[in-house]
């Protein structure tokens, strides 16, 4: 079964092979491009043990890995030697659809649940990329938001003081 | 007469460490806590517990009345204030001295006197001790932009209320200088209740070295060394230890002697901190003096044995320090990580959440200061610390070995966290060589992303987890109604070696 996940667009690719009791991996890293490997070995013996609920004991072909492993849909997470690697699994579709040319709007999400505090630019607006549009607040806290791209500030989407939940578009910039 | 009961006023893993600590002494304990800290850890290992209101710390732990009033119905005879909330508030430790409560720390007129930082760089000034150069006192917007220009850039612009690194701004240029202070001012008001705001001359690559001061109430005051804090992050401490690898015995004498003649001069009582920058060419500027337990306090224990939590409550209860600097030495060397709840890839944000799963590093020279468990919620009302995670070693290259395996055995779901950031920095060159400076992390963006050298594993895991949850659908479909049937198969199931 080939498994594909996304990694800080990147794509990888993985297959797990079962014969009886042996599981093979196939690893394909591909970095934007397809057929790009950095890294591809082939039928490498693996076998695992799942010790509880979340925690995953995996020995590849005689190298030991303890894993920490959480699934929520199609996203899984899993926590290696000290960090964390967030995956999003990706069906052949999903990937067709995804090298689609990336729309000319930006958005600028609140990463977490927080408090406008000031809006530095307003609609029509032209901004660099990496300027300052909007300042939130959490836990005490002010950051900066920057614009991901050049272009022009197409909508403000919240006002000063409002709360929002993480995840909330806040202002939408166009690339012109 | 050591207490029979004392009050922690505050929540989370201080509030753990102090119930350790008084449970070492033989008092019960006292918690207080908000709505959403009901399932927290310090409310089950204390003897006592009592809502104080909703989870904004403005409406329970910071509200002296509620405090003062379960002191009173508790008939706890002492408060201890951890660090943060009203640690720092001489109102509230004066109240208590008024009601006839011990507030165990120093005296309500000696943390006022150095809670104004301006105050605070006065009083070091007339007991000779150096400080950089800046504002002589809070400073208007005019006069601020007049000063900075005059001590020249880089300046820092910091809260006369400040502490933690809130209200505080580094600026490069004058033309930075006006947003760098509306946002200082803005934070300062909001984290301190006061946006008035100093001005002192930024150092180049400053190291941010302190001392560790204790006083009783007979007048002796003793040091424990220093700390080295300049690992840091929006100007607040990562990763602390003991000692410095900066300094020699000369200058640590020379710090040492400086910090308790400042304690002397406000007749300090209990555990404080005398913070300096350390420039580099080893000369050193009186910072601030933080008057209550310091996070990072455990590295300090770790390397002179020294309970600073039990001291301070034996101190309260009017103990004498039984011994003199002398009989002080430092053994080994001790680090301390801070393991946080953010995203260090998006400028350190807060990641609040339920830890899924939490596995615990352990093991010999391992010491977890937490108040984590399976399951619990990281919440926006409060500092999303973890745990605090100390290792003693018995050189430097061995404690930060040891902390690189620890670090490696922490394993959280559910929240992003900075685990692999502080192991990435064990494994740095410059950290081991112990060239750091508070500017370290700036200087350093690649240390903030995963290591993609783990990847392999990662996908491994990853596409294992795929394909037993795709098999557990498979199961669950044939599944029949019964509990009991279901329990076999499971059992059935986990017999199989490949699940």
């Amino acid at each position: 079964m080939m498994y594909t996940f996304k990694f800080q667009d990147q794509t990888y690719k993985i297959k797990l092979e079962e014969e009886g009791r042996q599981t093979e991996v196939e690893i394909a890293g591909t970095s934007g491009t397809d057929g790009q490997c950095t890294f591809a070995e082939k039928g490498i013996p693996l076998e695992f043990q799942k010790i509880d609920e979340s925690f995953y004991s995996i020995i590849v072909d005689g190298r030991s890995i303890g894993a920490g492993i959480l699934k929520k849909g199609k996203k899984v997470e899993v926590f290696v030697g000290g960090d964390l690697y967030e995956f999003e699994s990706i069906s052949e579709r999903e990937r067709e659809i995804s090298k689609g040319v990336i729309s000319g709007v930006q958005e600028i999400k609140s990463p977490m649940p927080s408090r406008v505090v000031k809006i530095l630019k307003t609609n029509d607006d032209g901004v660099k990329e990496g300027e300052g549009v909007i300042v939130i607040e959490a836990m005490k806290m002010e950051s900066e938001l920057k614009s991901p791209i050049e272009g022009r500030v197409k909508e403000v989407k919240v006002k000063e003081g409002d709360a929002v939940e993480s995840g909330t578009v806040l202002v939408l910039i166009s690339s012109e | 007469m050591m207490f029979n009961k004392i009050l922690i006023a505050n929540r989370g893993e201080i509030a753990v460490r102090i119930i350790r600590a008084a449970r070492d002494l033989g008092v019960k304990t006292v918690a207080v806590y908000s709505d959403i800290d009901r399932r927290s850890l310090h409310v089950t290992m204390a003897d006592e517990a009592y809502n104080i209101g909703p989870p904004a710390p403005g409406e329970s732990y910071l509200v002296i009345e509620k405090i003062i009033d379960v002191i009173k119905r508790s008939g706890a005879e002492a408060v201890h204030p951890g660090y943060g909330f009203l640690s720092e508030n001489h109102t509230f430790a004066e109240m208590c001295e008024k009601e006839g409560i011990i507030f165990i720390g120093p005296s309500s007129e000696a943390i006022r006197l150095m809670g104004d930082k301006v105050t605070a760089r006065r009083i070091a000034q007339e007991a000779n001790v150096p400080i950089a150069p800046g504002s002589e006192g809070a400073a208007s917007d005019v006069e601020a932009g007049v000063i900075a220009k005059r001590v020249g850039y880089p300046v820092m612009i910091k809260a006369s209320a400040g502490g933690g690194g809130k209200g505080m701004r580094l600026v490069r240029k004058e033309e930075d200088f006006k947003s760098s202070l509306r946002m200082a001012r803005s934070e300062a008001r909001s984290a301190f209740g006061d946006d008035s705001v100093y001005i002192e001359k930024f150092i180049e690559r400053p190291r941010h070295v302190e001392i560790q001061v204790i006083g009783d109430s007979y007048g002796r005051i003793l040091h424990l060394f220093e700390r080295e804090c300049s690992i840091q992050r929006r100007h607040q401490k990562v990763i602390e230890e003991a000692p410095s690898p900066a300094i020699g015995d000369e200058t640590r004498r020379k710090m040492g002697e400086v910090a308790v003649r400042i304690a002397k001069a406000v007749s300090y009582r209990g555990a404080g901190t005398v913070e300096y920058i350390l420039d580099q060419n080893g000369n050193f500027y009186f910072l601030e003096m933080n008057t209550r337990v310091q996070v990072e306090h455990p590295v300090t224990e770790m390397i002179t044995g020294f309970d600073i939590v039990k001291w301070m409550i034996r101190i309260a209860a009017g103990e004498k320090l039984s011994f003199s600097q002398d009989d002080l030495s430092i053994k080994g060397h001790a680090i301390e990580c801070r393991v946080y709840a953010e995203d260090p890839e998006k400028n350190f944000l807060p990641s609040p959440g339920k830890l899924e799963y939490l596995r615990t590093p352990s093991g010999p020279g391992v010491r977890d200061d937490s108040s984590i468990y399976n399951g619990y919620e990281v919440t926006t009302f409060y500092d999303p610390m973890l745990s605090k995670l100390i290792v003693w070693g018995g050189t430097r290259q061995e404690a930060i070995k040891r902390m690189a395996t620890a670090l490696c055995e922490y394993i959280v779901l559910g929240v992003k966290t900075n685990i692999g950031f502080l192991r990435r920095i064990m494994e740095n060159e410059e950290f081991i060589r112990g060239e750091i400076d508070t500017g370290f992390i700036e200087r350093h963006p690649e240390l903030l992303p995963p290591s993609l050298g783990e990847i392999e594993p990662a996908l491994i895991a990853a596409a294992l987890a795929m394909r037993n949850s795709t098999k557990e659908v498979e199961t669950s479909k044939q599944a029949p109604a019964s509990n009991w049937k279901l329990l076999s198969r499971k059992l059935a199931v986990s017999r199989n070696p490949l699940i």
